[in-house]
């Protein structure tokens, strides 16, 4: 049914229909409505069956969803930016001892200095803690992907991050089409844990390994993340053929059809792109879109696929590594060897400064013209506001527009 | 059967196999420390450990760990001074943990649920003489029959109970209270021959076959001052007006009464009098701060209307005045003459400023070392200078309280104790205190004291009704629970629940805890969430 609400409230309704056992939450913008509406539906009786419970920060909560996970219960919390580090150490047992916890992150930049607006420093921070990451493009995107991220978590026994960008799709209102519980039901059956702790049968879970076997159970769960590209493809496959839904995927192309570019891009920003991109057809130039869902686990395989022949390719990185580069493109790199396709970063939207159709428009002209001359661009870095500062300070000054990371470094050597 | 994930679910208690505990440089151990109350106590009560009983609904146990030391706690929750509360750890939280009031409860528990001692198992055969039935003599016969000896108790006034029955008013001490705890005592037993005076020890000693004997006669005398009076001013003594108030339930003195002086028995003669219609006045040489009388005490007598004329001595008396000379502290608090004088009508003056120790009996005993008014004791076995007469309670001590009393006749019966078995009574050492800063008081509960309800102050002076009642069950137990249990167990799990290793083994109920050293890592949080401080961390050695 078409209803125009809040991001955060189809989230909720979309987890509420998975019939979660228990829901455990802290609050951090800007995820807070979210939990707060599946906590109206516990309370009110809308969601039955399931222990809502207020913990004291982001470290209880997923210490309680690593317990009651390992109790054998459906789990669901939510998080974002600080409150995602808070949680770190939990997070690395869940998925080491394979619990299907679905967490939302509400995408945020992480501080210091503290800033409460989208990027994706927050989940990407995680790439390695062994949680699938699926973003969303668009609320209807979430609230499908949340759907399918239960059946995606416990088919494979590793814990689902959905990530979404916070404020930008939490926060905005839109058209949802929420399935009927009747469909969910069909699609997601009651959760049979392959193992949990009981006291009919007690086990014990996560004990320690020493390296006898430490390796093996690293390789074990590698293979997880191998396993679930496939589930990913199933689920979703199951998913829209019940729904008749076009989320998910392990990624998602548009216009790229003998397209002279393609931008990759993770999140809410592939639907400015979109629009941007249609106007640029217009005007004869064809640009295509890889709007990448599955970060983790990385579907090298299908990116080599939707890159194709096409030679030239621009990340759009909402995130970068310290002293390093993009994060995505070394990735791609690697879906890319041995081949000659150009692939290079564009760093933007840090903070939740704005991308919008312009951003996209110049971007598509700056490659088009070959001016992404190195791997990694300060695509939408404000040179007035960094020279108020630097030329004061120690004499050097950036000129305006995109910034390569040779300027960055070539004004350390001269300064 | 589940499915099981390879090397991360595997069989319970297979991280048995890492013994953690032998990464451990410090080690956490059980420590027992003396709670300020059990310190405080001047009758060696084991406060902390009964109130842990009343806390748990177990009344009579509460009352059988109470009257180990003390056998007289209806009393005891009547007149003690409770200076335990003083020094109550919870002070520094919120109130003090009303103990006396808890006390009070048991005793009269007892009394209502007619709980009797137990008679001692085996017979000594030894015989010990007690001379003076009042606390301490009490409270030595009871240990002493404890202990299995044969004790006989001669008391020269006509009724048992010394200052508790001639000293103490009825309001604060129903005599048919004191009365039970008496006849509880003799039901061990005990033999109290009441109406005769012990002319020689010595003698007494010998024709009775006594092995030991202890002297518990008291202080009796009203001590006298001198007050340049005409002869017509009455001037009486406490000690005679409280004891003819209780034999006879009045006294015939005047309307206008000056009581002298600032203790305890100032303010139980000015209530008395207050009782029977008379107006009296406290005149004290010092202020308030320095009054030695108990602070609720003296806020109920002044509640009840009682004047006091603070820094002022009486200088003279003619028949219906006192000539009254103001005081001033110097700078090291003591009262001096100021040379001004007032005049203070009054018909009749109690002297309440002190009591002494009659003499006469132990002047015969050869040999006997007094120091000024009392007997001089060993501080450990309670003897005399006189090998097997033992003294205890206000004849041997200038602390002259009923609870001290009481603890000075215990020990005296562990030193007779001791003595008939040709053995030296030697004080167990105590436990290191159990202070505030060594505790975790996070997890207590904020709780008010419990405040006894007393008899409406308009009724006070017509009557000698007791003043304070008691508490209800309810009251008492939750009063009980206040306690915080102060450096010993109270089997909060506080332990058991945080130990990450699962090395805190609960050993049942009134047991306690073990830890497991074979998996006990010396984190060290089991020792910082206990919140009475029972656990002590100490260095391994390696």
């Amino acid at each position: 049914m078409l209803r125009q609400i809040e991001g955060s409230l189809g989230v909720a309704q979309a987890v509420a229909l998975c019939r979660p056992g228990v829901v455990c939450a802290y609050p951090i913008s800007p995820q807070t409505h979210i939990v707060e509406n599946v906590g109206k539906f516990v309370k009110t009786g809308a969601l039955k069956d399931c222990d809502f419970l207020n913990v004291e920060s982001e470290f209880s909560a997923i210490s309680v969803a690593i317990g009651s996970a390992a109790g054998g219960c459906r789990t669901y919390t939510a998080t974002a930016s600080q409150g995602l580090l808070y949680m770190a150490e939990g997070i690395y047992s869940a998925s080491g001892l394979g619990l299907p916890i679905v967490m939302t992150v509400a995408s945020r930049a992480i501080g210091g200095p503290i800033n409460i607006w989208n990027d994706h420093s927050d989940s990407l921070s995680q790439r390695d803690s062994g949680w699938l990451q699926l973003f969303c493009e668009s609320n209807q995107d979430a609230v499908d992907t949340h759907i399918m991220a239960f059946k995606i978590a416990e088919k494979v026994g590793l814990p689902v991050m959905v990530c979404m960008d916070g404020f930008v799709l939490t926060h905005a209102f839109e058209r949802l089409d929420i399935p009927s519980q009747e469909q969910i039901d069909e699609f997601l059956p009651p959760y049979e844990p392959r193992e949990y702790l009981t006291t009919k049968e007690p086990v014990s879970i996560g004990a320690m390994v020493g390296p006898e076997a430490f390796t093996e159970v690293r390789f074990l769960q590698q293979r997880k993340m191998a396993k679930a590209l496939k589930v990913i493809e199933e689920v979703t496959a199951e998913y829209r053929k019940l729904t008749g839904s076009k989320s998910g995927g392990l990624l998602e192309c548009y216009n790229c059809e003998n397209a002279d570019l393609k931008l990759i891009i993770m999140g809410s920003t592939v639907g400015t792109a979109k629009d941007e991109i249609d106007r640029l057809k217009k005007e004869g130039i064809n640009v295509g879109i890889i709007s990448l869902k599955s970060f983790r686990p990385f579907p090298y395989e299908a990116m080599r696929q939707a890159i194709g022949d096409t030679k030239q390719v621009i990340c759009l990185e909402r995130a970068f590594s310290f002293g390093g580069r993009g994060i995505i493109c070394p990735e791609v790199k690697r879906a890319m060897e041995g081949t000659n396709c150009d692939i290079k970063t564009a760093v933007c939207g840090l903070g939740g400064r704005a991308i919008y159709g312009t951003t996209i428009n110049a971007m598509v002209k700056h490659a088009l013209a070959g001016k992404f001359t190195e791997e990694f661009t300060w695509f939408d870095v404000d040179s007035n506001v960094l020279n108020s500062y630097t030329k004061n300070a120690e004499g050097v000054t950036f000129p305006e527009g995109p910034l390569g990371a040779s300027q960055l470094e070539a004004s350390v050597k001269h300064a | 059967m589940m499915n099981k994930s390879f090397a991360v679910t595997l069989e319970p208690g297979t991280s048995l196999e890492n013994h953690t505990g032998s990464w451990r440089t410090l080690r956490p151990v059980n420590v027992f420390k003396l709670p300020p109350c059990n310190k405080q106590c001047p009758a060696g009560e084991n406060i902390q450990q009964w109130l842990y009983y009343a806390a748990e609904g177990d009344y009579e146990h509460a009352w059988r760990i109470l009257t180990e030391e003390n056998p007289m706690p209806a009393c005891m929750g009547r007149v003690c001074y409770h200076t335990c509360e003083g020094k109550c750890n919870r002070g520094f939280l919120d109130e003090s943990v009303g103990i006396n009031s808890v006390e009070r409860f048991l005793g009269d528990y007892a009394l209502e649920h007619k709980l009797a001692f137990k008679r001692p198992v085996k017979e000594t055969g030894k015989k010990v003489l007690v001379i003076g039935a009042g606390p301490a003599g009490l409270a030595a016969a009871y240990h002493l029959r404890h202990f299995g000896h044969t004790v006989h108790v001669v008391e020269q006034a006509p009724e048992a109970g010394g200052m508790m029955r001639y000293g103490i008013p009825v309001y604060r001490l129903p005599r048919n209270i004191l009365d039970a705890e008496i006849k509880r005592i003799e039901d061990m037993g005990v033999t109290i021959e009441c109406g005769r005076k012990v002319p020689d020890i010595e003698a007494e000693k010998k024709a009775g076959k006594y092995d030991a004997v202890i002297i518990t006669t008291g202080a009796g005398i009203s001590q006298n001052v001198d007050i340049p009076q005409g002869d017509t001013n009455r001037v009486l003594s406490a000690l005679k007006v409280l004891g003819e108030i209780e034999t006879k339930g009045e006294i015939q003195i005047a309307r206008r009464v000056a009581v002298y002086g600032g203790g305890n028995t100032a303010v139980d003669v000015a209530r008395s009098l207050r009782r029977i219609g008379a107006e009296p006045v406290i005149v004290y040489r010092r202020n308030r701060d320095k009054m030695p009388a108990n602070e609720e005490e003296m806020d109920a007598a002044i509640a009840e209307g009682i004047q006091v004329k603070w820094l002022s001595t009486i200088a003279g008396a003619t028949k219906d005045s006192l000539k009254i000379e103001k005081m001033a502290l110097d700078e090291n608090g003591y009262p001096q003459p100021t040379g001004e004088y007032e005049e203070l009508p009054t018909d009749a003056v109690v002297l309440a400023i002190g009591q002494n120790v009659e003499k006469d009996i132990l002047a015969k005993l050869e040999g006997l070392n007094m120091e000024r008014d009392n007997i001089v004791v060993d501080p450990e076995t309670m003897m005399t200078s006189l090998n097997g007469i033992f003294a205890a309670g206000d004849v041997a001590t200038t602390d002259r309280t009923v609870t001290h009393a009481i603890g000075m006749g215990k020990n005296a019966a562990r030193g007779v104790n001791a003595f008939l078995k040709g053995q030296v009574y030697k004080k167990q050492p105590k436990n290191p205190d159990a202070k505030f800063e060594d505790m975790h008081p996070w997890y207590y509960t904020d709780a008010p004291k419990t405040v006894r309800a007393e008899l409406e102050v308009a009724r006070r002076t017509s009557t000698f009704d007791e003043v304070q009642h008691g508490l209800t069950e309810e009251n008492a137990i939750f009063e009980a629970r206040r306690c915080l249990s102060c450096g010993n167990c109270m089997e909060c799990d506080n332990c058991y629940g945080v130990c990450p290793d699962s090395a805190v083994v609960k050993l049942g109920p009134g047991k306690g805890y073990e830890f497991n050293y074979d998996y006990c890592k010396g984190c060290g949080v089991c020792a910082q969430e206990c919140p009475c401080g029972h656990i002590k961390m100490v260095p391994e050695q390696i």
